[in-house]
């Protein structure tokens, strides 16, 4: 497997458009103390008040400007899905290439417990268990990991089998090298494409889940975040503020989501070759 | 053929569930009390009640004999007290689960109905406009987080066009019977059903067409279409009918998604289901009562999953222990 996967997506239309607004997201995400007209979290008494020059979105029920708080919130987006895909992508990778190359009965209880996990609605858990917890930023990232990692394992698990038995593996074991240098040296640079795929994956369900959480009200009230915009939003959709509340930032998070859709989809297809056939034919 | 292997899984799935729900409380740090009933109900509670939950939970005795008394009361069908509707949980979650089960069932049916049909469609028309269109039409709707999807729904319908209710599964007070009745509740069904049927749409339809596009590679497409039948004839009866197979699983795995989504859903909308019990509950911290709930979501899932994969088993014969002519089960299966 042996892609350029930069190209691959330059290549597709679908994932340069993913790309671009992904680019776009994370450059409001840097930028948003520059780009923003105010700070996020200054209360006025200036509520529910409708766009103008100086609050180009309005501002909401406590007064806050709503532009920034967009801004801002792309932060709490993307930041939660970087940590959480490296985090539960390096989970899978501990769990699947252990279990392919241990094997034995390890490798039998580690995917029976995957396959337990994997029928059990992640969302659930997690709602159950941030009521427990009321997490702030790192324990939610640490739970979104935490829960994100079965699918990939079993991925990487079948990827790890079929590569252990490719010729340089073998090769390099007959040399005497030991299973972490395989791991080292031989499956991980060979699992690239596998487990890009898999980081995207994660990213994407983690923007996804901490929209929902934060939009069930279960996280931080102290951050910033696209779900909790929503759900105040929400309380006041029989005004006309729902044009410049929740929709941009209802817009604001179906791009990112999609933006991840998109580039993931393009992988997929470059790492497919029955898509790519399809594509062609 | 129920195999006790088929169920393995379910069975580890059902014993992390149980484990969450017992030691999540219990590993909290502080007093155990606390932790399973919150604070704001031990507040209102009397000495003499406290003693007696402690009695109740067996809190002054091992992990292991708690451990026991927990299981042993579930088996009584006792999930516990719901302070903030003071009432059993198990009362106030099985009114909830008609309407949820409700909200599911006729998004599943409508997903169901569209996507393999718009699937079948497009996958008939590969390559061309109209399978470019669909194709792209979904994987944008599949972008959408769930409940956004039914905001929006909300707004066009509910207050720009002012054409559907806004909220609730009926109209309170109206002392509708009969048909009026039916009527009412299948207007407020409308907007949250359809809203989470569009969210899963995607994977009926690319389930569909992808299904769709290799059974047209197969000779018996060509057959007919040698014996000059009609169009719809080929595209419905010979390859529409087989590629509905996979759907009728991919249906029964999307159950866990299709109810996860309804919490959100419901809670746009206010519709009396599960998943408003569990923003209520996470609202007033009633603990008891959101433990109810992820206990019976979770477990109604894993059952429909494992229906579902024991039925797709017995439906598909290359799934079945192979029977040799002499009536004895081979070793293999293929």
């Amino acid at each position: 497997m042996h892609i350029n996967y930069w190209q691959e997506i330059r290549n597709n239309s679908l994932g340069r458009i993913g790309m671009i607004i992904l680019v776009l997201v994370a450059g409001t995400a840097l930028l948003a103390p520059v780009l923003a007209p105010d700070d996020p979290f200054t209360q006025t008494p200036d509520s529910l008040e409708s766009p103008s020059a100086q609050h180009p979105l309005g501002t909401n029920d406590v007064g806050q400007d709503i532009l920034s708080r967009l801004l801002y919130g792309a932060r709490t987006s993307l930041a939660t899905a970087l940590v959480v895909a490296i985090l539960a992508t390096m989970l899978s990778l501990a769990a699947g290439a252990s279990a392919g190359l241990i094997g034995g009965l390890y490798e039998k209880m580690m995917m029976r417990l995957v396959d337990a996990f994997l029928v059990i609605p992640p969302m659930l858990v997690v709602i159950i268990a941030a009521a427990y917890i009321q997490p702030g930023m790192i324990h939610l990232v640490l739970l979104l990991s935490l829960l994100g990692w079965p699918a990939g394992a079993r991925i990487i698990r079948a990827q790890t089998l079929a590569l252990k038995e490719k010729l340089h593996v073998r090769a390099s074991r007959t040399f005497g090298a030991g299973p972490l240098y395989i791991l080292k040296r031989h499956i991980i640079p060979d699992l690239g494409p596998v487990l890009t795929a898999n980081l995207i994956r994660g990213a994407r369900r983690a923007v996804f889940m901490e929209a929902g959480l934060s939009f069930l009200g279960i996280t931080d009230p102290m951050t910033v975040s696209w779900g909790k915009m929503l759900y105040h939003a929400l309380k006041y959709v029989y005004l006309d503020v729902w044009q410049w509340w929740l929709l941009p930032v209802g817009i604001a998070l179906s791009l990112t989501v999609m933006s991840f859709t998109l580039i993931g989809y393009s992988l997929e297809e470059a790492m497919d070759p029955r898509l790519r056939r399809e594509k062609h034919a | 053929m129920f195999r006790l292997r088929d169920s393995a899984n379910y069975l580890a799935a059902f014993l992390i569930i149980l484990a969450v729900n017992f030691f999540l409380p219990r590993l909290m740090p502080g007093d155990p009390l606390t932790a399973i009933y919150g604070e704001e109900a031990l507040v209102h509670m009397t000495p003499d009640a406290q003693e007696e939950l402690i009695q109740r939970f067996a809190l002054d005795r091992s992990l292991g004999e708690q451990f026991l008394e927990y299981c042993s009361a579930l088996l009584r069908g006792d999930l516990g007290y719901s302070y903030y509707f003071n009432d059993t949980v198990s009362a106030v979650v099985f009114r909830a689960v008609p309407w949820t089960l409700l909200l599911v069932g006729t998004a599943i049916l409508i997903s169901a109905l569209a996507g393999s049909i718009a699937g079948m469609e497009s996958g008939w028309r590969r390559g061309k406009r109209t399978d470019r269109a669909l194709l792209a039409g979904i994987m944008f709707l599949e972008g959408f987080p769930d409940f956004f999807i039914g905001m929006i729904m909300l707004i066009v319908f509910g207050v720009v066009l002012k054409v559907l209710p806004l909220a609730g599964a009926m109209t309170p007070y109206a002392g509708y019977t009969g048909l009026a009745l039916v009527q009412d509740i299948l207007r407020h069904l409308i907007l949250p059903a359809s809203s989470l049927a569009l969210v899963n749409l995607g994977g009926t339809f690319l389930l569909a067409r992808n299904t769709m596009v290799s059974i047209l590679g197969e000779s018996y497409i060509f057959t007919a279409r040698a014996k000059g039948l009609r169009e719809r004839v080929v595209s419905y009866r010979h390859a529409g009918r087989n590629s509905l197979f996979p759907v009728i699983t991919h249906i029964g795995i999307q159950f866990g998604r299709m109810v996860t989504g309804a919490l959100f859903i419901e809670t746009v909308f206010s519709y009396p289901g599960l998943g408003l019990l569990i923003q209520k509950g996470l609202q007033a911290r009633d603990y008891p009562l959101l433990q109810g709930v992820f206990l019976v979501v979770t477990v109604t899932v894993l059952v429909t999953n494992l229906f579902v994969e024991v039925l797709y088993k017995k439906i598909d014969p290359r799934l079945r222990p192979c029977i040799s002519t002499t009536g004895r089960k081979l070793e293999t299966t293929v």
